[in-house]
């Protein structure tokens, strides 16, 4: 008996904070659809927000800002973290701790405060050499500076999880290093590779405080759009972009839930 | 620069050779960092201790003036403002990690109890929300909370807050958006210590007629404590620091921490009084890490902690 009421409160729990979940994004799908101008009442089933969303060009420019920074700057990081992986891996019996706590800083550092070094950091080396005027450079400076540990990290347990002899027999077979790395390291962690390129990507499209601290007047993101948006005075307008990336992330759950079941099949 | 005649050995060649290979790695990576970050970083903390001048620019000569403002004490004597913000900042840290904890057990727990092949799909659920937009969710709260929607109202009719006052923005809403966006990462670390529990300890707690509370307190709590512990870390630091959500939902009189430093690179600018800001939080995260990872190893559950 006792065992049931339990039971019944545990489900009780579980459906109330999923609601506490989902809520705050409901309202925004549903008020994007609003034909009111209101965020309170609605009134009418409506596609006019979305219709002017697509003739705004800041919004377009946010978003053509938002991808080119993701994609340029996961390049970078998957390059150089890549390299610190293998080498953290082939030298794991060296003293390295250095290298480690190098590696984990950015991870550990407060958002506010690693985008407040790299700001004012770009703005006293502006003032200096003219150089790293704050826009796109500088973001994608700072965003490969937080996607390098996490790339590292991946590419690095991946290492460590493959057979040591493997490395041996790949000696024996490709006399050079090129031909090496061409057809044994990249191909054997290439799903390490995926997925850091993809949480880097993803961090990078996620990123706000740090973005808002090192972008320039012309380089605004859509997480930065949105919120100067906010800041101005709410509109059903906000609305309708937050739904359009509501679903993007709908989808990559539903993506991640397919890949799951396939995976364990 | 004349060579000696001496001979390198094939050991001492295979060992520049390696250095060569760790260097030709790990280089570029570690300069990345060490230039756009630890030099950054460094020059920040150099910030805190110049003069701030007149355009809120950092000055010559070295002082502590900026940690004196952080103090409270400005021109007109001492006022208590910054203090308030930074009581506020430990508050809202302490109630919302208390919060999340107290939600996240019974979910953390109702998914184990569930059939195996439902988890990974219920985890997602806890998950999904998380992958939006911190912006996205923040302004999810203010639609929800404004005056005129039906919470609101309701409060309203409760007596909890003034007519055409609406819930937001208010310190309720930030702890409201703290625990809302700190949960998962609660959650998580819970359902992998649920996940490995021992049940055979609740049992015999049971079958010596322990009362649920004492059972839960002396059979579940303990082996739990490693994913509570690592969920702390995960939760508490970063809502110290946090800026958005008390940007958006807290107004002037819901600032913490992280908007005081940030508002000193922006309107009312004053560097050095924003970087001895930032050092305080620097300080605070590292004793945060410090002493969880301090408990975890007391505790015997280190690893899990261990950042």
């Amino acid at each position: 008996m006792r065992k049931r009421t339990l039971a019944r409160g545990l489900a009780g729990i579980w459906w109330v904070t999923l609601f506490f979940l989902y809520a705050p994004l409901f309202v925004i799908v549903l008020f994007s659809f609003n034909s009111a101008n209101s965020t309170a009442v609605f009134e009418n089933f409506s596609l006019a927000w979305y219709r002017r969303l697509f003739g705004n060009e800041q919004i377009i420019n946010a978003f053509g800002n938002s991808l080119v920074l993701a994609v340029s700057s996961s390049i970078i990081a998957l390059v150089i973290g890549c390299l610190i992986g293998y080498g953290m891996y082939r030298h794991r019996h060296r003293k390295l701790g250095w290298l480690i706590v190098l590696i984990y800083l950015p991870i550990v550092l407060p958002d506010i405060v690693f985008g407040i070094s790299e700001m004012t950091f770009f703005v006293q080396i502006h003032d200096w050499t003219g150089l790293l005027q704050p826009g796109l450079g500088t973001m994608i400076i700072a965003h490969v500076t937080f996607q390098i540990p996490f790339v590292a990290l991946i590419v690095y347990s991946r290492f460590v999880g493959l057979d040591p002899t493997l490395f041996e027999a790949a000696k024996d077979l490709y006399a050079s290093p090129i031909k090496r790395v061409v057809h044994f390291m990249v191909p054997t962690i290439k799903p390490a590779l995926i997925s850091a390129f993809f949480l880097s990507f993803t961090l990078s499209i996620d990123d706000f405080v740090i973005s808002f601290f090192t972008a320039g007047p012309e380089s605004a993101t859509l997480p930065i759009y949105i919120w100067s948006a906010i800041k101005k005075g709410v509109t059903p307008e906000i609305n309708a972009i937050a739904t359009l990336m509501i679903g993007a992330v709908a989808m990559a759950a539903i993506f991640s839930m397919l890949f799951n079941r396939q995976g364990r099949r | 620069m004349s060579y000696s005649g001496a001979v390198p050995t094939a050991r001492s060649r295979a060992m520049v050779r390696e250095t060569r290979h760790l260097l030709f790695t790990v280089a570029p990576g570690a300069f990345w960092i060490f230039i756009f970050l630890v030099l950054p970083s460094a020059y920040l903390m150099g910030v805190a201790f110049m003069t701030n001048g007149p355009y809120g620019l950092p000055q010559m000569p070295l002082s502590l003036d900026a940690f004196e403002r952080l103090a409270g004490v400005g021109f007109l004597g001492w006022s208590p403002g910054n203090l308030y913000t930074l009581l506020r900042s430990l508050w809202q840290t302490l109630v919302s990690t208390v919060l999340v904890v107290i939600v996240a057990y019974p979910v953390a727990y109702y998914i184990t109890t569930c059939r195996e092949k439902w988890r990974p799909i219920l985890l997602l659920l806890v998950v999904v929300p998380s992958w939006t937009n911190q912006v996205i969710r923040a302004f999810g709260w203010m639609n929800l909370l404004a005056p005129g929607t039906p919470l609101s109202s309701l409060a309203e009719s409760l007596g909890l807050v003034a007519p055409n006052m609406g819930l937001y923005p208010s310190n309720l809403a930030v702890t409201l958006g703290l625990v809302y966006n700190f949960l998962p990462f609660m959650v998580l670390p819970l359902y992998a210590a649920f996940e490995k529990l021992d049940t055979a300890q609740v049992q015999a707690a049971q079958d010596l007629y322990a009362s649920p509370v004492r059972a839960f307190w002396h059979a579940v709590f303990p082996q739990t404590l490693p994913g509570l512990l690592a969920g702390t870390v995960l939760v508490a630091i970063p809502a110290f620091g946090m800026y958005v959500i008390p940007e958006l939902l807290g107004g002037g009189k819901g600032m913490m921490l992280g908007n005081l430093v940030a508002n000193q690179f922006a309107g009312s600018s004053n560097w050095p009084l924003g970087a001895a800001g930032a050092i305080l939080m620097l300080i605070a995260t590292f004793i945060g890490l410090f002493a969880m990872r301090r408990i975890g190893k007391r505790l015997g559950g280190g690893e899990e902690v261990v950042i």
